[in-house]
């Protein structure tokens, strides 16, 4: 019994490593929007809207993770 | 003061039954149906205000316009002129999911687009009406669809595979998205919100050093705020590229 429980929450701990990737993806967009903007500002209007496309878009994935690590730990 | 959660914070998200005939299949009443009906007498409402609505109404009946026009942008920058014309499907779904994720916002409510089954399902049968249009437009030439332009031969078989997986993934993805954010940002905001309240409640010292960290949590449900709107437009986004695929093909 004790036993599941700690493979439980090692589990849960282990499935929010994900999170990690979906930082990097997010800080990428950014990356990628301050580059497209510095090199031409005039721009920043039309990229701006994709930006947010592509944070939310990682963010999400990012989210898959979290809800795993959530589940885990209330619903099994 | 007890604890703010009883068991387990996923407990916000169970249907209750408030009115039922005789088991649970027939006629019964839970609390997802009464959001569902709140949700769509609220659009009800906003269509008779948006057909009476024009430029110099008031600012409710600009921001309404504001959305319509961000949606007709919206579609017809991905599907062309002929787009319009699956505009109305476009403009409902969104209007759903903003209002669907907005009113879960509110404190005590039920979080409606955090069920997984109805979510999941409603863009699965979405997938499968874009799959039949694209047959009944393209008939067996839909099938193109899966090799992309200029592919050698040899890589053909591995890419129609990998292409079909990741078309048929569409259907479950869609859905699982939105809901999938739904409840991680709900739970998120939960379990921040009670461990805020147990610290503030613990003693002087907790209320005075749980200041600092309770404008994080308000950070945390403003990100929530924008992100239930930024995922209704994701979905109708990436709803209408789906569709466009199987309208044009490529």
């Amino acid at each position: 019994m004790q036993l599941t429980l700690a493979a439980k929450y090692m589990g849960a701990s282990m499935a929010t490593l994900g999170l990690g990737g979906a930082a990097m993806g997010m800080a990428m967009v950014f990356v990628a929007l301050m580059n497209g903007t510095s090199r031409n500002p005039s721009l920043r209007a039309t990229l701006f809207p994709q930006a947010m496309l592509g944070f939310a878009l990682a963010e999400a994935c990012g989210l898959f993770c979290l809800m795993m690590s959530f589940l885990l730990l209330y619903a099994v | 003061m007890k604890k703010m959660f009883m068991h387990s914070p996923l407990e916000q998200f169970e249907m209750k039954m408030l009115l039922m005939m005789n088991d649970m299949l027939a006629l019964s009443m839970t609390n997802y149906v009464v959001y569902l009906g709140m949700v769509s007498f609220m659009m009800y409402n906003m269509m008779t205000l948006l057909n009476k609505t024009n430029l110099e109404w008031n600012r409710w009946g600009l921001a309404m316009l504001a959305m319509y026009d961000t949606m007709l942008n919206m579609v017809k920058s991905q599907m062309g002129n002929k787009g319009g014309y699956y505009f109305p499907l476009m403009f409902t779904l969104f209007t759903f999911m903003l209002m669907a994720n907005l009113v879960s916002m509110m404190p005590y409510s039920f979080a409606m687009s955090a069920q997984l089954v109805p979510v999941v399902s409603l863009s699965l049968s979405l997938w499968l009406g874009v799959t039949m249009l694209g047959l009944a437009k393209h008939k067996l030439v839909y099938f193109s669809l899966f090799v992309p332009n200029g592919t050698p031969l040899p890589l053909v078989p591995v890419l129609v595979l990998m292409e079909t997986l990741s078309n048929s993934s569409r259907a479950m993805s869609l859905g699982l998205r939105l809901s999938a954010n739904v409840l991680s940002g709900h739970l998120l905001m939960l379990m921040l919100g009670s461990l805020m309240f147990n610290l503030m409640n613990s003693s002087m010292f907790g209320m005075f050093f749980g200041m600092m960290p309770m404008l994080g949590v308000v950070a945390m449900v403003m990100l929530e705020f924008a992100m239930s709107m930024m995922q209704a437009y994701v979905f109708c986004m990436l709803f209408s590229g789906y569709m466009k695929d199987s309208m044009y093909l490529h």
